[in-house]
């Protein structure tokens, strides 16, 4: 039936594959696919967006401040300050364990300890918060003693002239990053030869000022008590670490002990109506937040920011900027005590929660941003509260603190939480 | 029908001899994978429909999918083969969208038409196919503002719409004689769409963006019923008709819309009076108005009257069989509009069948240019649409 024809192969088979090449191209170059469009948008997309929502709510159900942060051996710096008007606290360090021996240079042997020289309580300084430019005489006493010297006045009698050990007048504005206090080679050798310890109270006398003390560096006491163990000062100086030993306690409990302050003025308590983050001694501010669940579970929330209504503090360095560090606590509803929980909070950053910098001066509405937090609360269990901490920078070494309504306060001053977000919509349908 | 089968053949329902049966069908439940992009003229609503015909009838416009037994439009043109088919295409599809001084161009893969057909006794054949329904693959990017406390912001929005309704069919065809074919299809059209929204504001450090997902499955069913008859000198006539179920679209377990699978007329006459060639013309006309009730206010569902003619004649041979060179014209209606008016779309398209291995064997391609326009609308679409199939004939 197609003979009629008169095309042939040989004529047209250039052509012919040249027009398949170009297809099988085509479709080669077709399969990279590239659906990417919208110039032509909104004329030819008619799918309309959700609008985003915006809502301000007294979300919090539950605030509180709580007190005496950081725990004993967890701060890694403490005040030893003169402030009459502001700040006063002493510094207990604990040398448990006195070297009564030592050896002497390249002889092998082992010699008592009989005489001492050169003793000096060694402490390193972080420099940034020195205050005063008046000399001021540190002050080191024996506070040891056999009665229960964890109680703060028990220790603060001790604090007396029968019982000076040492003193060491400074400029404190023009201290370097250590001080050594000299201590009496009388008191130390006596303490050496009966094998007694030493423990030493510090404070600040004279003209106002303050000193920060590195109190820990990787889990130990950062000051250190060195001595030469013989009038002979040709030998290597014998060097011990503040240490304790409470009867039954911890390891950690015995670290905490090792070095620690007392605070004998100290910040205002705060009144029901207010919640501290910082302070001396310092607080950290508990929030928890009951957010309905068409906004956490069934909504993308795009922007949510804490808003609190800061008063203006007066106490301490209250113009110096300070950091705000957040905490997210974790712990099940279990955990109902606040102390506890916040122990256990992780911080901020591992969700997404930033720093925030604040004047403890100011006053009037301060955000924080807790986008991430909030986003963060639909993939928790409904056993754990949707909260968050507070904590100040240099907690419990930086004498400032600052100050928030709470939620017993007029409602337009109360804690909110303002959140933007983006209800969930079946939008497949054109 | 494929040219192997009947083109050749004066008697175009006499088919040679030699049957074979295999294991077939999971074919069919291979879903076309379709790719198409919005903010175009083409794909609006519930999408592009795409037709879903083989190669060889995409090479005349559309114009040979009633007569053709690998297109599943008229369960009767598989009446009377006698030798199994299995067939496969692709069809990848440029676009180019001209909206005013912007030009914006995509490209997107298509696998319009899976099928199996193979022969049973006494002029009965049964296909499996699967095929392209309506396509609604795209993605846009947009920028916009939100309100938020009183504020504008500014914001870029990302809409990603992934997915396809597909036309599952199974069909029995039987030849009568000579002189006439009618046939019977079940149709299940499933499938479905993801759409994910992803928006972002320009302050990343205040403002979280959003990432927002839909999906919708659809489940509807219909039943098409054909015929095919010999009329005069070379004359025959081919008639479907698909009436269509309930359509429904689900998201998760609950019906959120419900319609109808739109029914179809179509009808085409066809000439083989010059041997080697045929011709058709034909119409069809979709009631797609029947899925307004599964769609939002802001898509019309409008009915769809196509008309479309073409041709396939036999051109030079290629060890001793020929090359069938064809050609068409199509008018079509695209079902979805944002508006009151149609997208209207012209179709110009060419096409190669070429033998591969005897008759045991083809490859056809095909090439398509389309126009499309809305009236009262400045934008303009033209898309080049490029197939290629493969039959075996075992």
């Amino acid at each position: 039936m197609f003979e009629g024809v008169r095309w042939s192969w040989s004529r047209l088979r250039g052509p012919l594959l040249a027009l398949s090449l170009f297809t099988a191209s085509a479709v080669v170059a077709a399969c990279t696919e590239n659906l990417e469009g919208g110039a032509a948008c909104p004329a030819l997309c008619p799918e309309q967006s959700e609008q985003f929502r915006d809502t301000t709510i007294d979300a919090v159900a539950l605030d509180s401040s709580v007190g005496g942060f950081p725990a004993l051996g967890i701060g890694s710096a403490l005040l030893l300050a003169n402030r009459p008007d502001t700040l006063v606290t002493r510094t207990i360090m604990r040398f448990d364990v006195l070297n009564t021996a030592f050896a002497p240079n390249r002889t092998g042997a082992v010699d008592s300890i009989t005489a001492v020289d050169s003793v000096f309580l060694k402490i390193p300084l972080d420099t940034t918060a020195r205050r005063g430019i008046n000399p001021v005489t540190i002050e080191a006493y024996d506070v040891d003693t056999t009665a229960r010297d964890t109680v703060p006045a028990v220790l603060r009698s001790l604090f007396r002239p029968d019982r000076l050990i040492g003193t060491l007048t400074l400029t404190p504005f023009t201290t370097g990053d250590t001080i050594r206090i000299p201590i009496s080679k009388t008191v130390m050798a006596a303490k050496i030869a009966a094998k007694a310890r030493l423990r030493v109270g510090l404070r600040m006398v004279g003209n106002s000022g303050q000193l920060r003390l590195r109190a820990f560096t990787l889990g130990i006491s950062a000051t250190t008590l060195q001595y030469d163990p013989s009038t002979d000062t040709t030998y290597a100086p014998t060097v011990v670490t503040a240490q304790t030993t409470l009867p039954g306690a911890s390891e950690d409990v015995n670290i905490a002990y090792s070095t620690y302050g007392l605070i004998d003025v100290g910040s205002p308590t705060p009144s029901p109506t207010t919640l501290v983050v910082g302070g001396m001694p310092s607080y950290r501010t508990y929030l928890r937040f009951n957010v309905p669940l068409r906004i956490t579970d069934s909504s993308t929330i795009v922007r949510a920011d804490l808003v609190l209504t800061q008063q203006r503090s007066r106490y301490g360095n209250a113009n110096d900027t300070v950091a705000v560090y957040p905490l997210v606590p974790n712990a099940t509803s279990d955990v109902s005590d606040l102390r506890r929980a916040i122990d256990l909070a992780a911080e901020g950053r591992l969700v997404g929660v930033d720093t925030a910098l604040m004047v403890p001066s100011d006053s009037g509405q301060k955000v924080i941003n807790v986008l991430a937090l909030a986003r963060s609360w639909r993939t928790l269990t409904k056993t754990v509260p949707r909260a968050l901490a507070l904590r100040i920078g240099f907690e419990g070494a930086q004498p400032a603190e600052l100050r928030f309504f709470s939620s017993e306060a007029s409602p337009a001053l109360r804690p909110k939480l303002r959140i933007t977000y983006l209800p969930k919509s079946e939008f497949v349908l054109p | 029908m494929s040219h192997c089968v009947t083109s050749t053949n004066p008697s175009r329902f006499t088919v040679g001899a030699g049957c074979w049966t295999a294991a077939l069908l999971a074919v069919a439940l291979a879903a076309p994978a379709t790719g198409q992009a919005q903010g175009t003229l083409g794909a609006l609503g519930f999408g592009y429909p795409v037709n879903g015909m083989s190669t060889r009838a995409s090479g005349t416009a559309g114009a040979f999918g009633d007569i053709d037994p690998l297109s599943p439009i008229n369960p009767a043109s598989i009446g009377g083969l006698t030798r199994s088919v299995i067939s496969a295409q692709a069809e990848p599809e440029l676009r180019t969208l001209t909206f005013g001084q912007l030009r914006e161009k995509t490209a997107s893969q298509r696998i319009p038409l899976l099928a199996v057909v193979f022969p049973a006794k006494g002029g009965v054949a049964v296909g499996f196919s699967a095929r392209g329904f309506l396509d609604r693959s795209y993605t846009t990017n947009t920028s916009g503002t939100a309100l938020i406390d009183g504020n504008t912001l500014a914001t870029t929005e990302q809409l990603t719409m992934r997915g396809a309704i597909g036309d599952i069919r199974g069909a029995v065809g039987w030849q009568i004689g000579n002189w006439a074919r009618v046939g019977l299809g079940g149709h299940i059209f499933t499938g479905e769409n993801t759409a994910v929204r992803q928006r972002t504001f320009s302050d990343t450090l205040k403002f979280g963006g959003t990432l927002d997902s839909s999906q919708v499955t659809y489940f509807g069913t219909a039943v098409s019923l054909g015929g095919e008859v010999r009329l005069f000198a070379g004359f025959s006539a081919a008639a479907s008709y698909r009436a269509g179920n309930s359509f429904e679209a689900r998201v998760r377990d609950t019906t959120r819309a419900a319609g109808t699978v739109p029914s179809r007329l179509g009808a085409t006459l066809r000439f083989d009076g010059i041997p080697g060639s045929s011709f058709a013309v034909g119409f069809e006309q979709v009631k797609w108005s029947a899925m307004q009730s599964m769609a939002s206010s802001r898509t019309t569902a409008t009915d769809a009257t196509n008309i479309y003619g073409g041709a396939e004649v036999a051109g030079p041979r290629y060890r001793g069989i020929p090359i069938l060179v064809r050609a068409g014209y199509a008018r079509n209606q695209l079902p979805f509009s944002a508006g009151v008016q149609v997208v209207r779309e012209s179709r110009f398209s060419g096409g190669l069948g070429i033998p591969v291995a005897g008759d045991n064997a083809s490859l056809d391609f095909s090439i398509q240019r389309a126009n499309r326009s809305q009236a009262g609308f400045t934008a303009r679409e033209g898309a080049w649409l490029f197939g290629i199939g493969m039959q075996v004939r075992p």
